[in-house]
């Protein structure tokens, strides 16, 4: 596996690349990193995977996944039951949200808008991407998880390993 | 009858903060306030703790930031100790701080001040962020992802984070820089030059389109202060401060960490969290300052290195003196973005860059201490007192965006004067009156030693105290 910082300038073109997000402080939103520490062991061996982990994910993303040919983002999720493990594919946002209030962040975006801000900027886009939730039952101070999401583990686990092999086929 | 607007929150910043501007009976601007809406307190909770975990404690006052307040709470706590630090960990903590100063400026100017810069201060805010940018200039997005990277990637080969670096100790740095890795940065140098001179390069290109905004963005006569070399070089990390009045003239020189609280003192007003920093002898408001990159460069001689050099001579000749529209601090940041490139190639050409002493170590000596770096927006003290076990019995931060605080406010209502009329705004009225706090890239999480987030809020409010307006963002 090619650490994060194995090539700082100019990244080998990996087959897929897991970026996780989340605060490790704040209990069930750590699951992202805890699951992309698994992910740096389980393909330590593997240069066609890069695991990289954000408290955020930020704009400078997009120069990653630009040089990844699928992308996997893993990140907990407050709209789902405490403990959900869910998968779904991401659909590029070209525009970022179009709200003339909020606009996009420069602090947190989604993986559609950085989907869509690598398209504008390098011109390059995931042949997949998908999003691999857990449903967070806890945001509170904390270093350990919630029981749901701590039984949860071995199927996110699980997820996270088809999905990445599945990408690694194509 | 009077009206207030509020622009509640204030967007693209560091931190949360709201503006709100008053008119009077004939809907004219009778006076703005910049409000910092949030609170923390880090000087409390530090109480009682050993000094020497006063560095990592710091720095997870800022995500952007945590370098300086690393290297100001290092210098303290190397006060109580009474040690002098070793050169080479000298010269890592300056590398360490100039990477990030440039990923702090490539923050603020290409994604949070680029989009009104490209697209323009009237252009559809549906599309006036970062995305607009790199749909109209992918170019110039790239080179500001890769002046980001640039930066970032540097703390994290030296303090092992992107963000809340470790390495910095009292007595220097934990541990030695590998040749390895000091190859690694060299070989990010060129790609750094070139992103780097596509700024500038457009940046100058447009900069004269907004005449008609640095004639109003906080352009007024003030005094400035930031750390300068004995050579009158430009300097982030070590020297003394220096104090310039309006004309450039200079009212104090030398004014070392230890002297700081004789000289600054903070005035409070009822609005904001954010303390209102200002030189002791000329009184408040009068001896408040100007800090960060502006300052910087119209306070040094020099900047030192070669290209960084070249720009800055260009830049000096924008005015007579001092220049003084806060609009320059985004070409102030360019150029000392070179700076920062060039001098931690310079660093690194030394040999002894991989010198294997690199910490000094000692116990408490003294039972106070204080210290001073340049963080990106401006100089950042740190004072601490401790008893004879070592623990913080006190501590003061003075922070970059409390002594722009001043500046920022009368900004504000020059702005706001010049542009509402007759009681009427548009949205891109509005906006400006944001840039111009934009300008100065305020850290509202430092100044107010406060978590950090984005949003800021403009409120109109007539002169019965009625709030007729806002526009809100979060």
């Amino acid at each position: 596996m090619n650490s994060d910082l194995a090539e700082p300038m100019h990244f080998e073109k990996a087959n897929c690349l897991v970026l996780a997000c989340g605060n490790t402080l704040r209990s069930d939103d750590g699951v992202g990193p805890k699951l992309a520490e698994w992910a740096t062991e389980r393909f330590r061996d593997d240069s066609h995977v890069r695991v990289v982990a954000r408290q955020q994910w930020t704009p400078d993303l997009a120069e990653d996944i630009a040089a990844a040919e699928s992308v996997l983002f893993v990140d907990s999720s407050s709209n789902s039951a405490p403990g959900r493990v869910n998968l779904i594919p991401v659909a590029t946002h070209g525009n970022g949200r179009e709200d003339p209030i909020h606009g996009p962040s420069t602090h947190h975006i989604d993986p559609a808008e950085l989907l869509g801000l690598t398209h504008s900027l390098y011109g390059s886009m995931s042949a997949h991407a998908m999003l691999l939730t857990i449903g967070a039952g806890s945001t509170e101070l904390g270093e350990s998880f919630s029981d749901p999401v701590e039984a949860a583990l071995p199927r996110a686990r699980g997820v996270l390993e088809k999905t990445v092999l599945r990408f690694l086929e194509n | 009858m009077s009206q207030t607007i509020t622009i509640d929150p204030v967007t693209r910043l560091e931190g949360h903060g709201k503006i709100t501007i008053h008119l009077n009976g004939q809907g004219e601007v009778e006076d703005a306030h910049f409000h910092v809406t949030q609170v923390r307190g880090f000087e409390r909770f530090s109480e009682g703790r050993p000094f020497y975990e006063m560095p990592s404690l710091m720095a997870r006052i800022c995500g952007i930031c945590p370098v300086s307040h690393l290297i100001a709470s290092a210098k303290a706590c190397e006060a109580i100790m009474s040690v002098h630090i070793p050169h080479t960990a000298a010269q890592l903590r300056r590398m360490l701080n100039l990477a990030q100063m440039v990923q702090s400026h490539a923050l603020s100017f290409f994604y949070l001040a680029s989009p009104d810069l490209l697209l323009g201060m009237e252009s559809d805010p549906k599309a006036r962020h970062i995305f607009g940018v790199a749909a109209a200039a992918p170019e110039l997005g790239r080179a500001g992802v890769g002046l980001r990277r640039f930066g970032q990637s540097i703390i994290e080969l030296l303090g092992d984070k992107r963000i809340h670096p470790g390495w910095v100790i009292p007595g220097g740095v934990t541990e030695p820089l590998p040749s390895e890795k000091r190859d690694k940065i060299l070989a990010m140098i060129p790609e750094a030059h070139a992103n780097i001179a596509l700024a500038l390069e457009a940046y100058k290109k447009i900069a004269d389109t907004f005449k008609a905004e640095i004639a109003v963005f906080a352009n007024f006569p003030s005094n400035y202060m930031s750390l300068v070399n004995e050579d009158e070089s430009i300097e982030f990390t070590d020297g003394a401060l220096r104090l310039i009045g309006p004309t450039g003239q200079t009212i104090e020189d030398g004014i070392t960490a230890t002297r700081y609280a004789e000289v600054i003192g903070e005035a409070v007003e009822p609005y904001s969290y954010t303390k209102f920093a200002y030189y002791k002898p000329l009184g408040y408001p009068d001896g408040s300052y100007r800090v960060g990159p502006l300052a910087r460069l119209n306070i040094v001689k020099s900047m030192g290195t070669p290209k960084a050099e070249k720009e800055f001579s260009e830049f000096t000749h924008i005015a007579t003196g001092p220049v003084e529209s806060s609009f320059h601090y985004h070409h102030a940041r360019l150029v000392e973005m070179l700076y920062g490139i060039e001098k931690i190639e310079e660093i690194l050409a030394d040999p002894r860059i991989l010198d294997k002493h690199v910490r000094a170590t000692a116990g408490v000596n003294r039972l106070e201490g204080a210290g001073q770096a340049e963080a990106p927006r401006g100089v950042l003290h740190h004072h601490y007192k401790v008893d004879d076990d070592g623990k913080i019995t006190w501590a003061n931060l003075v922070i970059a965006t409390g002594q722009n605080n001043k500046a920022m406010n009368l900004g504000v209502l020059q702005a706001a004067k010049h542009y509402v009329k007759n009681g009427k705004f548009t949205e891109g009225i509005l906006n400006r009156v944001e840039a111009v706090v934009r300008t100065f890239d305020p850290c509202l999480s430092c100044s107010t030693h406060a978590m950090g987030q984005m949003p800021l809020a403009i409120t109109l409010i007539s002169s019965q105290g009625e709030e007729l307006d806002r526009v809100v963002r979060d």
